[in-house]
């Protein structure tokens, strides 16, 4: 087993100190950093994906699976920052909408989108549309991921794209939903972008979204 | 084998006739009449019984284990114990005195008159017709919720009434039907409407705010909270309802939140408002409600556990009814499944899928994961019925939502587990649980000697503050000042922890008899290993 695949194997299991140690010891072998997102990372969190969808994992193993992700692209990181700067996937803006508390699913498709590459804003739960217009606005974000687990707040969901429209954002960003009461119909007739059924097909539909 | 000849069975003291083949179990016919079976009928509790007036009905070793042998001269069964081989004619301990959750009979003054106790749950509606003087029940009626087809759980009902005159509709609805339910009674039990002078109702929040006819819009968003959670008061003539129009209806106040006058009545049916020690009271359905505290400070939260112990979207799920699977036992290395009504296995029930998992996870089948030992997809339980990798997922949801809450609820509290004297399971799938499964899965994680089922305390509540009008004007304001309700969603632990609980106990080797009374400790906490 290669040192990568070990270090994908440590991210699979969810071994988080694993994880942190194999990335140190690469790093210190001198594996170049900007190495470790395309050869462990993110086919590690491909995979946790395709066992998410066939219920081989459920929410604590893929949760455990991105923590142990997050301990070695927190070392990575800093270290990406100047000329070996990875081209990141695209930037994020995320939240589950006003309202609304829940918060595991958007948690989930967060780190599982960090983990593929993208740069994260995660503005929390019960998150107003300004604060997304804003956050939008601030970061550059190319990409708006949305998130209602109840079928009386996924109309604020609506509010949103309302309010990115009229400040003039809306052909900046892409938009995206889930949550289990939306539905694709539902995705369309706000006008969003798509529509992710769990979180490996978020992540997928981020990556087509981000690079049309 | 002669034909099966058919026997009749009449229940008093509410003159119901019945008639079903020979070897019928009683529990079945009882069960579907509205009578409880606390210990879910596996004959360890007497909560049951019934005086057999006429015709024979055979004992068992269950219940000489139960009854004394005056009892047994006397009459008296257990109703979960015996099958239907004589033409019966049988009185309801249920129903026949003032009785709480601990058999303990409730002190009430008599008076004229009668009352009406309504249980108005999101799904089901429990009535029953009391006679004031003598504590007795006279009638009983039950329904499904009429609302139900706008939604099954409180929220699509939220969401239907916060739309333009939604929520006018729904109030409607559930009114003529109350009142309907009333009339039925009434004719059942053949007593002039006139004499009814009391209704009270309860339920939660939602279920309130929708008979009140109050908005219910604050229920639709966080905080889900509403201010208008009082006591409200009503003239039957003013619900429309064909009783004297000066009778009082009361609905009884909601305690926070989702949790409502169904939980203060089982504060009262339970009576943990009144104790020193630490008790609780688990109301496991849509919205799993929680309550534990003492006469000094009570704690309650709700949370949503979904539908899964409803029987709803599980692959073959299906309510308690004839034709579901509502028990699954491990004998001999595999299992043994009892089907409601004895016919053919057609679905499996909230308590049966808690067991199918449990045996599961004894049989080394399920991994303390969730995930079906080698990746098979499916089990078949009884042809045609299975449970599958995705059932088990809306359990573990379901189950780590209530065992959170309770862990939440204790921590917030400052008490450890250890010194919650009692559990109390209210509503009708605690009814049912077998509690060994439910310890097993990790839902109630607490030795089954501590665990009672309570049987339907929101009525019992509502029966009490009937009986006890005086100096109680329904807005029970000591128990409400008592009461803090916790939003568990607000507490960014409460994620944590809900995903913790989400993986079964890993119970390690031991092997015990599910459903045969033992009742195993957890020999361990540690984390459940991964497949």
């Amino acid at each position: 087993m290669t040192q990568f695949e070990e270090l994908q194997q440590a991210i699979i299991d969810g071994k988080a100190p694993a994880s942190k140690a194999l990335t140190e010891t690469m790093l210190k072998a001198g594996i170049r950093p900007g190495e470790f997102f395309p050869k462990a990372i993110i086919p590690a969190m491909d995979e946790v994906g395709r066992r998410m969808r066939e219920c081989e994992f459920f929410i604590p193993e893929v949760l455990i699976a991105a923590r142990a992700a997050r301990a070695s692209s927190d070392i990575l990181r800093p270290l990406l920052v100047g000329d070996e700067a990875i081209r990141s996937a695209g930037t994020v803006v995320c939240g589950t909408v006003k309202g609304d508390l829940h918060d595991i699913g958007k948690n989930i498709v967060a780190m599982m989108l960090e983990s593929a590459g993208f740069k994260i804003v995660d503005l929390g739960v019960d998150v107003t549309a300004e604060k997304i217009v804003d956050a939008v606005r601030q970061n550059q974000a190319n990409l708006v991921a949305l998130s209602a687990l109840l079928t009386t707040t996924m109309v604020n969901m609506k509010s949103v794209i309302e309010a990115l429209t009229a400040a003039g954002l809306r052909d900046k960003v892409k938009i995206m939903v889930g949550g289990a009461p939306v539905t694709d119909a539902w995705a369309h007739s706000i006008g969003a972008d798509g529509y992710g059924k769990d979180a490996p097909a978020a992540v997928e539909l981020a990556r087509q979204l981000a690079a049309a | 084998m002669p034909d099966q000849p058919t026997h009749r069975i009449v229940l008093r003291p509410v003159q119901t006739e019945l008639t079903a083949p020979a070897g019928t179990a009683l529990r079945d016919l009882l069960f579907a009449q509205g009578v409880e079976f606390p210990c879910g009928g596996q004959g360890r509790c007497r909560g049951c019984r019934v005086h057999v007036l006429e015709g024979q009905a055979s004992v068992n070793d269950a219940q000489r284990e139960r009854l004394s042998a005056e009892e047994l001269a006397n009459g008296w069964r257990l109703a979960c114990q015996c099958a239907l081989e004589d033409d019966l004619v049988i009185e309801l301990r249920q129903w026949d005195a003032a009785i709480l959750v601990d058999e303990t009979p409730f002190a009430f003054e008599p008076r004229a008159g009668l009352g009406v106790a309504v249980d108005l749950g999101t799904t089901t509606l429990v009535t029953q017709l009391l006679d004031l003087s003598t504590g007795r029940v006279l009638a009983v009626r039950t329904a499904l919720n009429s609302q139900a087809r706008f939604g099954a759980d409180v929220m699509s009902r939220v969401q239907y009434g916060v739309a333009e005159s939604g929520s006018h509709q729904l109030c409607h609805m559930i009114r003529q039907q109350i009142g309907s339910l009333i009339e039925q009674l009434v004719f059942a039990a053949q007593v002039p409407h006139g004499e009814i002078t009391d209704v009270v109702v309860v339920g939660n929040t939602v279920m309130h705010h929708l008979f009140c006819g109050l908005d219910i819009e604050p229920l639709s968003r966080y905080p889900f909270e509403s201010e208008r959670l009082g006591l409200q008061a009503f003239h039957a003539g003013d619900l429309g309802w064909k009783l004297s129009s000066e009778a009082r209806v009361r609905f009884l106040p909601c305690l926070g939140g989702f949790v409502g006058s169904d939980i203060l009545a089982g504060i009262l049916a339970t009576n943990l408002s009144e104790r020193d020690d630490l008790n609780g009271l688990v109301d496991l359905g849509t919205n799993g409600e929680i309550v534990i505290g003492n006469r000094q400070r009570l704690l309650c939260a709700s949370t949503a556990a979904g539908p899964a112990f409803e029987g709803a979207r599980i692959s073959m799920g299906m309510r308690a009814a004839t034709g579901a699977i509502s028990e699954v036992a491990v004998e001999d290395h595999t299992i043994n499944c009892r089907v409601l009504g004895n016919v053919p296995p057609q679905g499996l029930c909230g308590s049966g899928l808690v067991d199918a998992v449990a045996a599961g996870l004894e049989l080394g089948r399920i991994q303390p994961s969730g995930r079906f030992t080698g990746g098979a997809g499916a089990w078949e339980l009884a042809a045609p019925v299975v449970l599958t990798q995705s059932d088990i997922r809306e359990l573990q949801l379901a189950k780590g939502a209530i065992a959170a809450g309770i862990r939440m609820l204790l921590d917030r509290f400052g008490a450890p587990a250890s010194n919650l004297k009692k559990l109390y399971l209210a509503g009708a799938f605690g009814n049912y649980i077998n509690r060994a499964s439910a310890q097993r899965i990790g839902l109630i994680s607490f030795p089954s000697e501590k665990v009672d089922a309570a049987g339907n305390t929101a009525l019992l509540g509502a029966k009490l503050a009937l009986f006890r009008p005086e100096g109680e004007d329904g807005s029970y304001a000591r128990i409400r000042h008592l009461t803090e309700h916790v939003a568990l969603n607000a507490d960014q632990s409460f994620q944590d922890t809900f995903v913790e609980e989400m993986a079964f106990p890993n119970m390690g080797a031991r092997v015990w008899g599910l459903g045969a009374g033992e009742t195993p400790e957890p020999n361990t906490q540690n984390p459940a290993p991964r497949t």
